[in-house]
């Protein structure tokens, strides 16, 4: 870089730009051709690559953007520009670079110029968090749905944990006294925000597929099956038929173009709910309560060795692909059985889903020369990124290693999770990391708990030594 | 297969009928039902409305480019209307809009038809397109300059 900008008066500027858009059929390809025509124009040499609806074409290599002299993101969605760290980066709207790609182009090699960089947000927790959104944007068909009832549930869950836990304060039964703050408290937790969870889960799952007109089908479903007992299991089964069959209401009948406001607020919402109202009550509602009451019984009665061999499953799942489905799947039966006052599975759960990049943190300290510069520096962020109950930590360094970082993290987790069983801990917030751990009843156990994720702690980081090889400093 | 072969004769309208914004997004998008290229005319006009919710097509030099990806959509098809008055369209440099592309394809498209498509943005920001499109006055003509610009 210096000293080519000490030659710079005889060589040509060269940019790289990237463009991305919406619907990735249209601006995305205008924006990449104005500023190949507008550098052409200004004598400048330039390397546009197009994020459109088709994948990236012309994608930039690092050679290119070694060789640039600054970058142009024009794009109206958000686009990973870590790879851009070190350079004068000018961000830009899609509509900027169609308007006006010269004022972008001599914005960007004014700043390169002047040997300006642009700070590029390039550690761990950026990129777990560039990780977490990408995923979200990716997430597709049911598991879409099912996610989106499950992050607007979340709340509920931690609203109704949190108050019972603190309603046990004045003792485990203080609340059957009535007119006691205590009881006001569990009215609060168990009466309704608890009451809330399944039918909020049901009904936001509807949403995300119906749009509006499937929430109120959606909800009321959520809301029966918590009354014959069928809890989140009826919540889930609630949730997609009346999205499936709202969606499918909507593009099967058709109205006079005079009626059709009435399509999303009476129509639809009264029809589907009707439907699935009468289909939860008389057909649904009965097989689905039996499966819930059977896997109540069979965990509230479970040996240890069952109880065991779910922590084994549960926490090598949450470790398996970090924060991905298989991780969400563990998670959203650990969340749902709180609605029905079974807190074991949270337990384990969660903490094996902090295992990962805590184990990694520590391998990172005790065995550093298994770890690069980059990562012992990542280690320390992923100690804050483990505590918090962020599983996608440990995502940059599996990135890396996956075929010796993930095993590792499964065996942490599953004996995490086997012991929290094992020990009976339980946990009734659905989320919080170590942070939930002081308030008072909150986890049941809290010593045997803690030494459940130290062990995880350590099974994963001894995994790690054993599996990585020494890196070459 | 070429970028021609999605604005089909019939696709073309010599001379909108609509005042504004809404009226030409309208117009256009019943083109479409019309010749039978949708499933719901209602769920492609709300893509496109969402579309434009995002930003403005209206890209400036007369031109307007509103899309829709969908699953109402059977299969990619573009329709071009031309506005001798121009129509106001919130465009990005403030003027009227003359020329329209509607660009309409399904959910689920082949990844060689997109690349079809986008070569269409790509031809448009250059005048002599625009200019030969604006002198073009018959359906025939108008594919005529498509094909011909198309490299």
């Amino acid at each position: 870089m210096k000293e080519k900008s000490l030659r710079e008066g005889t060589i040509v500027k060269k940019l790289v730009a990237t463009t991305s858009c919406p619907t990735g059929i249209a601006h995305t390809y205008m924006a990449a051709e104005s500023l190949e025509q507008a550098a052409k124009e200004l004598g400048v040499e330039i390397k546009v690559e197009t994020c459109g609806s088709v994948g990236v074409e012309n994608e930039l290599t690092e050679k290119d953007i070694v060789e640039a002299d600054a970058v142009i993101v024009a794009a109206d969605t958000n686009v990973d520009t870590n790879r851009f760290q070190g350079k004068y980066v000018v961000t830009a709207a899609t509509s900027q670079a169609i308007d006006d790609a010269k004022g972008l182009i001599k914005k960007a090699l004014q700043g390169a110029e002047e040997g300006k960089t642009t700070e590029v947000k390039g550690d761990i927790y950026s990129q777990v968090s560039d990780i977490k959104s990408a995923r979200k944007s990716e997430r597709r068909g049911p598991y879409k749905h099912l996610m989106t009832g499950v992050s607007h549930m979340i709340p509920f869950v931690v609203v109704g944990g949190l108050a019972i836990a603190i309603s046990f304060i004045f003792g485990i039964k203080a609340f059957e006294e009535e007119g006691t703050l205590a009881a006001a408290l569990m009215q609060i937790g168990g009466g309704s925000a608890f009451a809330l969870m399944v039918p909020v889960l049901a009904g936001y799952i509807a949403y995300s597929i119906a749009d509006r007109p499937g929430l109120a089908p959606g909800m009321i479903g959520g809301i029966l099956a918590n009354q014959i007992g069928a809890g989140f299991l009826g919540g889930i089964v609630a949730g997609f038929l009346a999205g499936y069959f709202t969606q499918w209401l909507k593009n099967t009948i058709k109205l006079p173009k005079s009626f059709q406001g009435l399509m999303p607020v009476l129509i639809l919402p009264f029809i589907s709910s009707l439907v699935v109202g009468l289909l939860m009550i008389y057909v649904i509602g009965q097989p689905v309560q039996a499966v819930m009451e059977g896997l109540k019984s069979w965990l509230q009665s479970m040996g240890d060795v069952n109880a065991v061999l779910l922590g084994i499953i549960l926490g090598a799942m949450m470790a398996f692909d970090m924060g991905g489905p298989v991780n969400k799947a563990a998670y959203t039966f650990g969340v749902g059985l709180l609605g029905s006052n079974i807190y074991e599975p949270m337990a384990a759960v969660m903490a094996a889903g902090m295992t990962p990049p805590l184990g990694l943190a520590l391998a990172t300290v005790l065995f550093s020369n298994r770890f690069n510069k980059q990562e012992r520096e990542a280690g320390k962020a992923a100690w804050i990124l483990g505590i918090s109950f962020i599983t996608e930590g440990a995502i940059p360094f599996a990135a890396a290693d996956p075929f010796r970082v993930i095993p590792a993290i499964m065996s942490g987790s599953a004996v995490t999770g086997a012991l929290s069983m094992l020990f009976g801990a339980s946990l009734k917030a659905p989320h919080g990391g170590i942070f939930v751990l002081p308030i008072p009843n909150v986890v049941g156990n809290l010593g045997m708990y803690v030494v459940a994720i130290l062990a995880g702690m350590i099974i994963t980081a001894v995994m790690l030594r054993i599996l990585k090889p020494k890196v070459e400093q | 297969m070429e970028l021609k072969d999605f604005i089909k004769p019939e696709f073309i309208k010599m001379e909108l009928a609509s005042q504004d914004k809404k009226g030409v997004i309208e117009e256009l998008v019943q083109v479409l039902e019309d010749n039978n290229v949708i499933f719901d005319r209602e769920i492609v006009l709300n893509g496109v409305m969402e579309r434009e919710k995002k930003g403005t097509t209206g890209v400036g030099n007369g031109v307007a480019i509103p899309h829709v990806k969908s699953n109402a959509v059977k299969k990619p098809a573009i329709v071009f209307g031309k506005s001798r008055k121009g129509i106001e369209y919130e465009s990005l440099d403030g003027k009227p809009a003359y020329l329209f592309f509607l660009i309409a394809v399904p959910e689920e498209s082949d990844n060689q038809h997109i690349k079809l498509l986008s070569t269409l943005s790509r031809m448009l920001v250059h005048e002599d397109f625009r200019e030969a499109l604006s002198k073009a006055d018959t359906p025939a003509a108008i594919r005529e300059v498509v094909r011909r610009y198309k490299k």
